[in-house]
């Protein structure tokens, strides 16, 4: 009988599906999924209200799906049609029922409702994984820079206050996702990261924003805006400076506050909205990230479905006004963002939801790897700074497959 | 009851949190007023949102139909809205303001404020009233302590208010106050 490790090693390297999530002091893996729910604009609704509330499991860590939900379903999710966009045919959005949980504390601790979850059948799975060093990036300097100025004069009219530009990197790669995502945390591990690995293809990230933490009727959210280039004599000191003395930096992430403010407004009890920690420092491996804490009382009878449509998809990595921006945003993307800006996370029967901002995340889907990295373009940004906080926000993921 | 025109801003609902704790408040947006709704409404509040004033027509058919008839406030683009309607111009500055704290201070032609007190505002505009600016009954109330920028209108024969600046933008220290003085008048 393998003991707790030797089994993780085995689903590890094994091709079995599994989640991987990270929390407070440790990970979370979920596997032994005996449902799997392909979401789309017509079930979404119904799977937030109806289908979560269903499950009844007597392991309270299982009694949830998880998953995640693209952007363009969460666009179509308040009504905005996206374009036709090149496309890779990735699915909308999908969501998983586990049945074993196991806990990377201290110690291992694993919860499972099968009986022989142990003996896992390892086909002979063979290793086909390789992948390049060098990626395709899908809007250069000169194209970067003209989309900056187009958007530059839509500020001056007032159609939007902010815009995030976004850009893609992909390669030809089929890649170990488990290998990855430990090399990953290995060197930039953050809050919300989390991988998935199904049959037809896995997401990697580390992202560090939390869209949504939500325990009984009290919601949090803890939205980012502002990132600083570290380097290695960099203290969080400096940081706290540097965003504070940055005219740019400060204003951007004002914007984002009254934003997401706004957006808890629309589910919570009257004066119940309030800033918990104002503009914070926090340190990654690459940069630094000014981040801000929100809570709120949510209001009676407000469903998952009125909570995800208040508060996503996340606007802090889109701009705003949310819904304009994202439609000047439509009119220029040629390239579907996929999970990029979507999120990832769980609901659990008695309503309990943890939900990120998908950022800083390879999707591997049909032997194609893409990275895709966003940065605000407000009145006083320069498109030579904004082009490199893209690759400076994409660097730790591209760097995973020069090793 | 207070009615809100939303021109899908993302600070729509700042405001409409602080309005809900002086009266009930209906939302919708302005591309679907509910018209029975509105005529019950004894206050109707003009969101801020994106663009410019001229985009938004059926705004200014509200203005027209219900000044002098039902109060009237407008929160940034719906400042901006009512000047608009007023012949006023809307013009595009050369700074411009988004996510920003400024100085307002208020002008010995409010009636609401104490002339010359100054507020904390946040600000989230390109575009501005374009000066010289004449009206026979609204009348320039606030302004920017730096650029003397219009922050401010009160009307009070119609019964019509607005400001620039975001009273919901949590870069407003008296963003309550504010709001109440302006529901209350």
């Amino acid at each position: 009988m393998l003991n707790n490790k030797e089994y993780l090693n085995k689903i590890f390297q094994s091709n079995k599906p599994l989640i991987i999530y990270k929390t407070i002091g440790g990970y979370d893996v979920y596997t032994d999924f005996k449902e799997k729910i392909t979401l789309n604009s017509k079930n979404f609704k119904n799977f937030l209200n109806k289908k979560t509330l269903q499950l009844k499991s007597p392991i309270k860590e299982l009694n949830c799906y998880i998953g995640f939900f693209g952007f363009q379903l969460l666009c179509e999710n308040i009504k905005i049609k996206i374009p036709k966009q090149q496309s890779l045919n990735f699915y909308p959005g999908l969501v998983y029922k586990p049945q074993t949980i196991i806990k990377i504390r201290k110690n291992i601790v694993i919860k499972s409702l099968l009986k022989n979850f142990r003996q896992i059948q390892t086909s002979k799975y063979e290793n086909k994984h390789f992948y390049q060093k060098k990626f395709n990036l899908n809007l250069d300097e000169s194209k970067y820079s003209n989309l900056f100025k187009h958007f530059s004069k839509k500020i001056q009219l007032g159609e939007t206050y902010q815009i995030k530009i976004c850009q893609t990197y992909s390669n030809k790669s089929k890649i170990d996702a488990v290998d990855f995502f430990w090399k990953l945390m290995s060197i930039n591990e953050s809050p919300e990261s989390f991988l998935i690995r199904d049959k037809d293809y896995s997401i990697v990230s580390c992202s560090p924003e939390t869209l949504i933490e939500k325990k009984k009727d009290v919601i949090i959210t803890k939205p980012i805006a502002g990132t600083l280039n570290r380097t290695k004599k960099m203290t969080t000191k400096f940081a706290n400076n540097f965003f504070k003395k940055n005219e740019k930096e400060s204003k951007e992430h004002n914007m984002i506050v009254d934003m997401e403010r706004n957006d808890l407004s629309r589910i919570c009890k009257t004066g119940t909205v309030k800033i918990n920690k104002l503009k914070t420092v926090e340190q990654y491996r690459d940069l630094y990230h000014y981040v801000t804490e929100i809570k709120g009382k949510l209001k009676k009878h407000i469903t998952n479905h009125d909570i995800i449509s208040a508060m996503m998809p996340g606007g802090s990595v889109i701009g705003c006004p949310k819904i304009n921006t994202i439609k000047l945003l439509n009119g220029r993307e040629k390239l579907n963002r996929n999970i990029y800006t979507g999120s990832f996370g769980y609901i659990n029967t008695n309503g309990d939801m943890r939900f990120n901002i998908i950022i800083r995340s390879i999707l591997n889907y049909k032997k194609r790897a893409e990275i895709s990295a966003a940065s605000g373009v407000v009145i006083d940004s320069k498109p030579k700074r904004e082009y490199k906080e893209n690759y400076i926000k994409a660097k730790s993921l591209l760097d995973l497959f020069k090793t | 009851m207070i009615y809100v025109i939303d021109h899908e801003d993302s600070f729509t609902y700042n405001l409409v949190h602080l309005l809900e704790g002086f009266a009930p408040t209906y939302v919708s947006n302005y591309y679907d007023i509910n018209w029975r709704q509105l005529e019950k409404s004894k206050i109707i509040i003009f969101s801020p949102g994106p663009g410019n004033p001229s985009n938004y027509p059926e705004t200014q058919k509200v203005y027209n139909k219900y000044k002098g008839k039902k109060k009237i406030i407008g929160i940034c683009l719906g400042f901006q809205q009512i000047l608009y309607a007023e012949n006023a111009h809307i013009v595009p500055q050369k700074k411009i303001y988004h996510g920003y704290q400024s100085r307002v201070k208020a002008l010995k032609e409010s009636t609401l404020f104490k002339p010359n007190k100054v507020f904390l505002a946040g600000r989230y505009h390109s575009l501005k009233l374009k000066e010289p600016f004449n009206s026979l009954s609204l009348k320039i109330t606030m302004r920017c302590v730096e650029s003397n920028v219009a922050m401010a209108i009160e009307d009070t024969i119609n019964n019509v208010y607005g400001f620039q600046f975001h009273p919901d933008s949590f870069l407003t220290v008296d963003g309550k106050f504010l709001i109440q003085k302006v529901l209350q008048f």
